[in-house]
């Protein structure tokens, strides 16, 4: 037998063996590749810039972008900065990710109720929803949709509803609510805000009430009453003080020898399709957690809830909903992240979203610049939206 | 019927007629109550309404012919294009290799004994094979293209009887020829300098159906082991590794597929050196595989939560040491438990190569989205290409959920 000399051992294993020096070997050595690998790339890139001549740094933020955004929500001059455009696209994106996310989860709920629905055809119905739009790329459905609305007629020969909505290939114009003065329209969005607060006190005050003296309160009603009574109040004071409602109707009206159309709100064809996409799709996967959800909760329950004579719908929203919650909204979370990623694929059908917009921001701008910010906002989204699940998934569970 | 005069009991009797049969089903999943039957006859409705409409358009108003008129280039996109491949003569070259695929799934059969194995098989030989017999004329689909296809089902009988009747029929004989005819199809694709017939097609050329399922075989090979690894790592006890493991996973988690895709083409040339070969298909290819791996990870990590630590700790016991342990016990079970979960990553990673299109890749959706903005006739055709689109993809993935789920019950999950 071979004797192992002793500088190669430690504590008397030979260092081969050795568990506590093979991890950290391991360790040093994982981090080193790891660090050289950063370093070396970081080197590459610095190396690049000076000898091809790219340009870096984040200069570049406060020049004006000079080149047009589609669809913004946010108002928007082509002499604005990069900085206040990247603001712009952010923007868009959070919109229609909000936008379908609320979305997405109602028709999810509804369609992954459908599945467990007693009545076959209902559940068929949904099966066959969920198994279709699940398994069909997104960009493929954003395509259908977005050429669907492409094939629409011209604005001139388009739609009119009632003379204030416009159906056409440019999109859906709508009347919509429009700013009168900041002064009066800023009041009363802070009196409307007051009024909700007040709703939703009072809510919470009516529902202890009806739990602790058992005495029917109508909590929902009570709170909308209060917002509802709060917010009127605040707009009729503010047109008697002031002299002007805080916000008026605009009606969309075509202009000009193309019928462009002004006033209102136009969603573009672009945002349609990508909502109409992005909710279909992502409702698809809402439904089968919201089943999984639901399925989870012992059938004990329900029969319970059954056996005291509560109607179906109402087991569903007071027994086997709220239990199920626990179960759904740690994969909703991912889904809403989700959405919000899937989103970028915007600029496939020509809405400015953030990636879009930052794609086409290269061209004038260094790339490595934008990619981080880009990727900075995009995980700033992602961890929001984590904060807000994993707060929401905190109320429930005290509740439970 | 009268009372039994044996017992004096009353008699039993047959289950009301509402309650059985066809009425009796019926009534339990149509019409149990008056709620549920105004609910069925509205949704009755809604589908009849649906399916007249639907059926009246699929068959009187659509025009297919925007489908015809691409035909087999849903398939290789570019690939025989002048441009791409000059003398147009590079079409056997994916059917080739789609012959040894075929090759590959005749031995499966034989090796997985059957079952679903045997069908997507057959399915597959028979329906490639029918192609051959589509109504082109000549002059647009040639003999050589249609014998070609026909080729299948013998290549099929041909791995059968490999599998059969040689040693090949081995689980690890299967696994070398995968890989083997994996990299055979990559050769037989990209060509070879000097050889008569091989002439080289750039990869920029490559496009299709192809493409996006070459990219997802490759994806989906190896996204699995390398998911695994950084499950481990971040389930490790060491600080460093496990770092490492969190910062990739949820980078790649972080941020959309679009825009790492988008960054390989801007600033992965930036980060290697300048003559450094790596071509931008390549580059997504390794995109899109991390971006896999990294959800794949979190779903393995999860199958390894939910695993009893009694398992680790038994194997322990019995002396198995801790690389063994995790490699025969612990991964074993922890996949099995969420085989839905991978295979649905496995679609996601298949659905996703259709975003190839940022970095200027051909694939099937691009193609077809070329193909009608370079003729705008058939701009108007768009919906129908897109449904077309749709099911192409459609049948694919359904396909994988409907192995995975025989797989599941084939290994008796949820039962023990």
């Amino acid at each position: 037998m071979t004797t192992i000399p002793r500088s190669l051992t430690y504590q008397g294993i030979p260092i081969w063996r050795h568990v506590r020096v093979l991890q950290w070997t391991s360790q040093i050595v994982s981090g080193v590749v790891a660090v050289s690998l950063v370093v070396w790339f970081f080197v590459n890139i610095g190396q690049a810039i000076q000898e091809r001549n790219i340009p870096y740094g984040f200069g570049f933020l406060s020049r004006a972008y000079q080149t047009p955004i589609g669809q913004h929500f946010l108002p928007y001059e082509s002499s604005d900065t990069f900085l206040y455009a990247l603001g712009v696209a952010a923007t868009n994106t959070i919109i229609v990710a909000v936008v379908g996310i609320v979305l997405a989860i109602l028709l999810g709920i509804f369609v992954g109720v459908g599945r467990l629905s007693g009545n076959w055809i209902v559940s068929k119905i949904a099966t066959v929803y969920i198994e279709f739009f699940r398994n069909v790329p997104l960009l493929v459905q954003l395509f259908f949709w977005f050429y669907i609305l492409l094939a629409l007629p011209t604005v001139r020969e388009g739609y009119v509803i009632a003379q204030s909505v416009y159906i056409n290939n440019a999109g859906i114009s709508l009347p919509w609510p429009s700013a009168t003065g900041m002064g009066g329209t800023g009041l009363w969005l802070a009196l409307a805000a007051l009024g909700t607060v007040l709703g939703v006190a009072v809510h919470r005050w009516q529902s202890r009430r009806e739990s602790l003296t058992g005495r029917t309160s109508y909590p929902v009603l009570y709170g909308c009453a209060v917002a509802l009574l709060v917010g009127a109040a605040g707009w009729v004071a503010v047109w008697a003080v002031l002299g002007e409602p805080p916000f008026v109707i605009s009606d969309p009206a075509p202009q000009g020898t193309f019928g462009r159309i002004s006033g209102g709100f136009t969603a573009s064809a672009g945002l349609l399709a990508l909502l109409i996409g992005l909710v279909m799709y992502t409702s698809s996967f809402i439904a089968e957690i919201v089943r999984a959800g639901i399925q989870s909760v012992g059938r004990g329950q329900t029969e319970a809830a059954s056996a005291l004579g509560l109607p179906p719908m109402k087991v569903l929203r007071h027994v086997t909903f709220p239990q199920a919650l626990r179960v759904i909204i740690p994969p909703l979370i991912s889904q809403c992240l989700n959405l919000t990623k899937n989103s970028s694929l915007a600029g496939a059908i020509g809405y400015s979203d953030l990636t879009n917009v930052a794609k086409t921001m290269t061209q004038t701008a260094p790339a490595v610049s934008i990619f981080v910010l880009i990727m900075l906002a995009y995980l700033g989204m992602s961890l929001t939206w984590s904060l807000i699940g994993n707060l929401y998934n905190r109320h429930i569970r005290f509740e439970g | 019927m009268a009372a039994d005069p044996d017992t004096m009991r009353a008699p039993v009797l047959p289950p009301p007629r509402s309650e059985v049969g066809v009425v009796g089903w019926m009534h339990a999943n149509l019409f149990s109550s008056r709620r549920n039957g105004a609910l069925t006859l509205g949704a009755s409705v809604a589908v009849l309404l649906g399916l007249w409409f639907g059926l009246r358009w699929t068959l009187f108003s659509a025009d297919w012919s925007v489908i015809a008129q691409i035909g087999g280039l849903f398939v290789i996109g570019q690939y025989n294009t002048d441009q791409a491949c000059p003398g147009n003569n590079c079409f056997w070259r994916p059917q080739v290799a789609l012959l040894l695929v075929t090759m590959l799934l005749g031995m499966i059969w034989v090796v997985a004994g059957g079952g679903v194995a045997k069908r997507i098989a057959l399915g597959v030989a028979i329906v490639v094979a029918a192609f051959a017999f589509l109504p082109y004329g000549f002059d647009r689909m040639g003999l050589d293209v249609r014998v070609l296809l026909l080729a299948n089902l013998p290549a099929l009988a041909l791995g059968w009887a490999l599998a059969r009747y040689t040693p090949l029929g081995t689980t690890r004989w299967i696994a070398i020829l995968s890989v083997a005819t994996f990299l055979l199809t990559l050769l037989l694709l990209r060509g070879l300098e000097g050889v008569p017939g091989m002439q080289p097609v750039a990869l920029k050329d490559w496009g299709g159906l192809m493409l996006n399922l070459l990219l997802a075989v490759a994806g989906i090979a190896l996204s699995m082991p390398i998911g695994i690894g950084l499950a481990l790592g971040r389930r490790s006890d060491l600080p460093i590794v496990k770092l490492l493991c969190v910062v990739f996973i949820e980078v790649f988690r972080g941020v959309p597929l679009i825009t790492l895709l988008f960054m390989s083409q801007v600033l992965v040339p930036l980060a290697f050196p300048e003559d450094f070969p790596l071509d931008p298909l390549p580059r997504a290819a390794i995109v899109i595989t991390l971006f896999s791996s990294a959800y794949m990870a979190e779903n393995i990590r999860g199958g390894l939560q939910a695993l009893h630590p009694g398992q680790a700790e038994a194997a322990r016991a019995l002396g198995l040491p801790g690389w063994q342990t995790m490699l025969l016990i612990s991964l074993p079970q922890a996949i099995r438990n969420v085989i839905p979960a991978i295979v649905g990553q496995f679609i996601a990673l298949f659905k996703d190569t259709s975003l190839v299109y940022i970095i200027g890749m051909l694939d099937i959706v691009e193609f077809s989205r070329a193909f009608i903005q370079g003729n705008p006739e058939y701009l108007a055709s768009a919906r129908e290409l897109f449904i077309f689109l749709a099911l192409v993809f459609w049948i694919f993935t359904y396909g994988m959920s409907y192995v995975s789920g025989r797989v599941e019950r084939h290994l008796g999950v949820g039962v023990r």
